[in-house]
């Protein structure tokens, strides 16, 4: 048998007819629609055919009818040329009138199938069909049942054309989450979290030791708290991705020691894939691809980091980082300082509510003409920490009381501000109309309120994924394997390790 | 559970697969099928997959074909000991075999008497390794019992060396002291005996026998 792979699909009109007609004839013998049945089909208002062709031979056909009135949408008929079966056309048709189906805003689409044609059936059933009812003795003359599928418009998921959606296993713990994010393709089918942050509040940030020791003991609940959500088993999964860094090197060692273990039990391969291009990579669970090119601002308690993505595989350049804490780990000391609790974001939050942002003007680092120059997207929050913390002493110190809300909403301002300039400052340099954020710190309402209103000043796209796709998550790992096995990129070898200051540039380790 | 994969993570990597065979006498042998080791005591993460898939391909096993899964518990310095433990887990998890846990010192006591170095009644073990900072993670064994299984007097603990042997001596305790490095080989020997005499465990949580590094500090002024 000889596998043509090239045909090509149209749209099938009446000249079609008479070699569609040698194709029903040959598919369906005695159980054949007419010629006057099927010129009605090829030219009624309500039909939609398709005519998959190879060098101007016709090899296949499919139809679709859908009533302006009605929002069910039934498949006619699907024939294929045996020479052409097994190549994946029949499929293709179908998710070409299903996508039909879709856009004429059809919800239910329904198809018979004889009962004697268990691959057609199994086709349908991986598409989706659901069997609803059978039809006694339908086909004549043969007598042989029908079969009654339907499947559900709302919930499908439209394929990425020509390449099977893996479901792939996501393990992070690169710092004090363990996640578990099970996806298929570019849906998310689970995301579980575990997280030692309780453990780590008396210290007043992560602890390294406690954060890896959490992982450990979260590692197998979590996998199995996922599969649960999943509705899946460990052998339905497809590929396992790990973050390999970067991250804390303790924390990041249990995740992928797990992983490779896991991959090796299962048989599955594994991807070991950089944490913070995953932050990036999320979007595409929920608008199914990412946009590009795309600044990304990643903010949380272990990076704050601007990145322009031409690409998610292969063209992120980091334009700049912190170059001492973490924006996340500035709102947690400030916390400290003002006696609020661990972590401090939400506690700042809370109490800069009332607060007077313009109350006290804390310095924006690495703001300054100076500074611009060589770190023009770089972070600095230590002198901004140390400004607050000055302040609070001097009060103390003189006997005068202060306000705990203007010192947390003019900190708080410092930081958005500094955030928001230098991400919007890069969208605009580079002449990128969007702007994605990620990390634990986008759940700070002020900073989304401020990139809301700078974004809509400068034309820019603002995106904000779901804030259980921002914080660190096995999901987003996930997503991002997926994304590499549909870009056909090979499996990571066995020997890779945890990769603490992991650069942006390595997207998969090999 | 006759056919198990170890690991242990406590110095190196070493991972072994150990089949439970009649012995001639009527008595069971343990048959080593594949052994993986590396000294390397900075390299868990890169190894360990490695080492099990190896040891399978040696063994010419699939993961389902194995009975369960000894993970070594240390005590260990942390960093390592957790890529095995956590290896394990999901090892087990993955091929749906049950998963136990073996104190990695024992299996060390264990080669000592099946190398004749060690036997009952003659003079106690002292089995030591490294804890780094100074210390060792030690345990001391008096010979086997009727299982085979090593006799774990006192321990495991972590000291400084010169305090654990100033206490034998002050006991008046002779000893012989053995620091050889945990084999999963001699792992699976020691979980063959627990389970053979009801004993195994299925606590796999690390012996850390440390506290975190960390303190609750109250913050520190930035002013004179």
């Amino acid at each position: 048998m000889s596998l043509h792979l090239n045909w090509s699909i149209r749209e099938a009109h009446e000249p079609d007819l008479a070699a569609i007609m040698t194709l029903e004839h040959a598919s369906f013998g005695s159980d054949s629609w007419s010629e006057a049945n099927m010129r009605a089909e090829l030219t009624e208002h309500h039909t939609y055919y398709l005519a998959a062709e190879i060098d101007d031979r016709l090899v296949g056909y499919a139809g679709l009818s859908k009533l302006p009135s009605s929002e069910q949408a039934d498949i006619q008929t699907i024939a294929v040329d045996a020479q052409q079966r097994g190549t994946g056309l029949g499929r293709e048709l179908m998710h070409r009138l299903i996508a039909r189906a879709i856009e004429l805003g059809a919800t239910e689409l329904f198809l018979e199938v004889r009962a004697d044609n268990p691959i057609a059936q199994k086709l349908y059933r991986k598409l989706g069909f659901v069997r609803i009812s059978v039809r006694q003795n339908y086909y004549r003359p043969d007598g042989v049942d029908a079969i009654i599928m339907r499947l559900d418009l709302n919930a499908y998921e439209l394929p990425t054309r020509g390449r099977k959606q893996p479901i792939v296993l996501g393990i992070e713990s690169s710092c004090d989450e363990t996640g578990v994010g099970i996806v298929r393709g570019n849906t998310l089918l689970a995301n579980v979290i575990s997280s030692s942050m309780d453990e780590h509040a008396r210290f007043g940030g992560v602890v390294p030791e406690i954060a890896a020791r959490a992982h450990l003991e979260a590692l197998q609940p979590t996998l199995r708290k996922a599969l649960a959500e999943s509705n899946l088993e460990l052998d339905d999964i497809d590929a396992i991705a790990v973050t390999n860094g970067p991250g804390l090197g303790g924390a990041l060692m249990v995740g992928v020691g797990a992983a490779k273990a896991l991959a090796v039990a299962t048989g599955k391969p594994v991807y070991a894939v950089n944490h913070l291009v995953g932050h990036v990579g999320v979007d595409v669970l929920e608008r199914g691809v990412l946009e590009t090119p795309t600044i990304a601002l990643l903010v949380s308690g272990g990076h704050t980091s601007l990145l322009h993505v031409r690409d998610l595989l292969n063209d992120v350049e980091l334009l700049g980082e912190t170059i001492d804490d973490a924006a996340g780990e500035a709102f947690d000391k400030v916390a400290r300082v003002l006696g609020l609790k661990y972590p401090g974001g939400p506690e700042i939050d809370r109490a800069a509510a009332d607060g007077d942002p313009r109350a006290i003007r804390f310095p924006r680092g690495l703001s300054l003409p100076k500074d611009m120059e060589k770190h023009r997207y770089d972070f600095s929050f230590s002198g901004l920490k140390t400004a607050v913390a000055r302040h609070v002493e001097l009060a103390e110190s003189r006997g005068e009381s202060f306000s705990v809300a203007d010192v947390a909403a003019s900190f708080r301002e410092a930081v958005v501000d500094v955030l928001v300039t230098k991400a919007v400052n890069a969208c605009l340099d580079h002449n990128v109309p969007r702007l994605l954020l990620g990390g634990g710190v986008v759940a700070n309402r002020r900073l989304r309120e401020v990139a809301q209103a700078q974004c809509d000043k400068h034309g820019i796209e603002l995106r904000i994924p779901a804030l259980s796709l921002c914080t660190d998550n096995g999901a987003m790992i996930a997503a991002l394997g997926a994304q590499l096995i549909m870009a056909g990129r090979e499996p990571s070898s066995l020997t890779f390790g945890a990769e603490s200051t992991l650069p942006v540039t390595h997207v998969q380790s090999l | 559970m006759k056919r198990v994969l170890a690991i242990d993570t406590s110095a190196g990597t070493s991972v072994a697969i150990v089949e439970l065979r009649d012995g001639a006498s009527g008595a069971s042998d343990a048959v080593t099928l594949a052994t993986w080791h590396s000294a390397d005591t900075m390299k868990h993460a890169e190894n360990v997959g490695i080492a099990i898939s190896d040891c399978l391909a040696q063994a010419e096993l699939k993961p389902k074909q194995l009975d369960a899964v000894v993970v070594g518990r240390g005590p260990a310095p942390f960093t390592g000991l957790r890529v095995g433990i956590a290896a394990s887990i999901l090892f087990a998890e993955g091929a749906h075999v049950p998963l136990f846990g073996v104190v990695s010192l024992d299996a060390i006591a264990l080669a000592e008497a099946q190398a004749g170095r060690h036997a009952n009644g003659v003079e106690q073990l002292l089995v030591a390794t490294d804890a780094r900072r100074g210390e060792v993670y030690w345990a001391v064994f008096d010979g086997q019992d009727t299982a085979g299984l090593p006799v774990r007097l006192r321990g495991p603990g972590v000291a400084k060396l010169t305090s654990v042997l100033e206490q034998l001596d002050a006991a008046g305790t002779a000893y012989r002291r053995a620091d050889a490095h945990v084999e999963a080989a001699n792992l699976a020997q020691v979980f063959f005996a627990q389970h053979l005499a009801g004993q195994s465990s299925h606590d796999v949580s690390a012996l850390y026998l440390r506290e975190p590094d960390a303190v609750p500090s109250p913050g520190k002024k930035v002013s004179g």
